[in-house]
């Protein structure tokens, strides 16, 4: 089904099976719309306004197979009417090899027409990633494993590198967050906080480290994979965690359903997540390989302290 | 008396800080023993546990090693033109099959045991079983074992071998980046399967290797 012939009352029904559940979001009612900017024409659930920043996360993707390249392809759909301008890469962007080829058939042909289109993809490294890969331009790393980047003055990425989280890197993106006034704060990197996949699943000693350190200096959103599947999480001590590691594996079933943690979870399909922050509020729609929407909705970021 | 490694190794910026002489009981005065380590404190500033004198003195042999395998490093390096920040594939690949190869010829007669000194390795194991054996040794485990797509197994590891491009790095927690001597930035430590590697990360191999490592 193609994604932008799909229903919005579709995709909104598919959003109010799972609302989410925290004051910071809501689901996409009609009435979210109060206030928010004229539409010019919307692409499911998000507003696709004019000079808003609209982005896509994904991860776990680099295996050169077809479902991979499928799921490109709806991303490249998604493009033709949802400008998105950045790709946000949550890690294990190559498996296996890394020669010169890996890099073309497991990154540069799948997306080739976003990358013509001049959607810039910004990286971070999983564990199935070499350290190298940080000078690699295509995904404007700068050369570092952890570094920031600001598309808009009202948003600022943070970008980690979990599989080594040395003292001096917990040091840096403290001092970093704590120095960004920036509105929306939004943490990027490979292994998940929070998950309700069994085969992984949270990482909690990783969490006790950054954790408080997001809660004390405002993030709003945490963007992880690893586990290959889609989930949004409840929020966490007021945070809104994704997984988005099913860009290119799959682990179908992987989702325990009764770990109380999901606000919604799709794990029979890769999916990608779209994103469009408007002021206050992020809207968002994951979308499957077959162009369906498996959810949508609204966070609102976190108010500093006064 | 009682050494506490990471409040001692942050003020040294290479490698192994350890220096056994430099360490004398009498510049360290009175530190707190890990068992008053409050639980309550950061796990970031956690200690793991205690180093007696002589336990920092093994740790310290590896100190001159890893010095001259680093100076051999950069040494290397300067021959190499630098990855600019926007390489191609074929400019990574190449530079760090160069970086491999250079390095292996040049320690063409390293063995096990050259970096991680028989004197710092059962060092090294008690330490690491003590972060294993503790509270937290079962999610820090499994968080090392990740068992992603494969379980490597076992794999036969050689050094100045290539680290396996099949295999996935594994997590290091912080946790147990603290209970070990620092590294330099071209060094890290990774865990294959049991084995406690020193990955060089610009010449993609296995610099050192301990073996079983984590309890079961």
């Amino acid at each position: 089904m193609n994604l932008l012939r799909f229903p919005f009352s579709l995709a909104l029904f598919l959003a109010l099976l799972s609302p989410v559940s925290s004051v910071n979001a809501k689901s996409p009612a009609p009435s979210a719309a109060a206030g928010t900017p004229q539409q010019t024409a919307s692409v499911g659930a998000l507003p696709n306004k004019d000079g808003s920043f609209k982005f896509i996360v994904f991860g776990d993707f680099g295996t050169g197979a077809s479902i991979q390249y499928q799921l490109a392809e709806q991303m490249a759909k998604l493009h033709e009417k949802f400008k998105f301008d950045t790709a946000i890469l949550v890690g294990d962007n190559l498996y296996g090899s890394e020669r010169p080829q890996d890099f073309q058939q497991k990154f540069e042909i799948p997306y080739k027409p976003l990358l013509d289109a001049g959607v810039k993809f910004y990286a971070s490294l999983g564990n199935h990633d070499a350290r190298e890969q940080r000078f690699y331009k295509l995904f404007n790393m700068d050369g570092k494993l952890y570094y920031t980047y600001s598309p808009k003055s009202n948003v600022k990425f943070f970008f980690l590198e979990s599989t080594y989280m040395e003292p001096e890197q917990v040091k840096w993106v403290e001092k970093e967050l704590k120095a960004a006034n920036n509105d929306w704060k939004i943490a990027v990197f490979h292994h998940p906080l929070y998950s309700s996949a069994k085969y992984h699943g949270s990482e909690v000693r990783l969490r006790e480290v950054l954790e408080p350190i997001f809660v004390e200096n405002n993030v709003s959103l945490v963007f992880t994979g690893h586990d290959h599947v889609y989930e949004r999480l409840k929020p966490q001590n007021d945070i809104q965690y994704f997984v988005t590691g099913s860009g290119g594996k799959l682990r179908s079933g992987d989702i325990n359903r009764g770990s109380g943690l999901t606000a919604s979870g799709f794990d029979t399909d890769l999916a990608f997540l779209a994103g469009e922050i408007i002021d206050d509020e992020m809207y968002f729609t994951a979308i499957s390989r077959s162009g369906q929407v498996v959810d949508s909705g609204v966070v609102r970021r976190r108010q500093a302290k006064p | 008396m009682v050494l506490k490694l990471n409040g001692l190794i942050a003020g040294f910026g290479l490698m192994v800080a350890i220096a056994a002489p430099a360490w004398s009981a009498d510049k360290l005065k009175d530190p707190p023993p890990t068992s008053s380590t409050p639980v309550t404190a950061p796990p970031t500033e956690r200690v793991v546990g205690p180093l007696s004198p002589a336990d920092a003195a093994a740790l310290a042999t590896m100190n001159d090693r890893l010095k001259e395998y680093i100076d051999l490093h950069n040494k290397i390096k300067g021959t190499l033109p630098a990855l600019p920040k926007n390489s191609t594939p074929e400019q990574i690949d190449k530079r760090q099959r160069q970086f491999e190869n250079l390095m292996r010829q040049a320690r063409a007669t390293a063995k096990q045991g050259d970096l991680f000194t028989p004197e710092a390795r059962p060092v090294i194991k008690r330490l690491l079983a003590n972060v294993f054996s503790g509270p937290d040794g079962r999610q820090l485990k499994a968080a090392i074992f990740d068992f992603d797509d494969k379980n490597p197994g076992k794999i036969a590891l050689t050094v100045n071998g290539r680290y396996p491009d099949t295999v996935p790095l594994s997590n290091v927690p912080p946790q147990v980046l603290q209970t070990l001597p620092k590294l330099t930035a071209d060094l890290e430590y990774r865990f294959i399967g049991d084995n406690l590697i020193l990955l060089d990360t610009d010449a993609h191999i296995v610099a050192d290797f301990i073996e079983d490592t984590i309890p079961r």
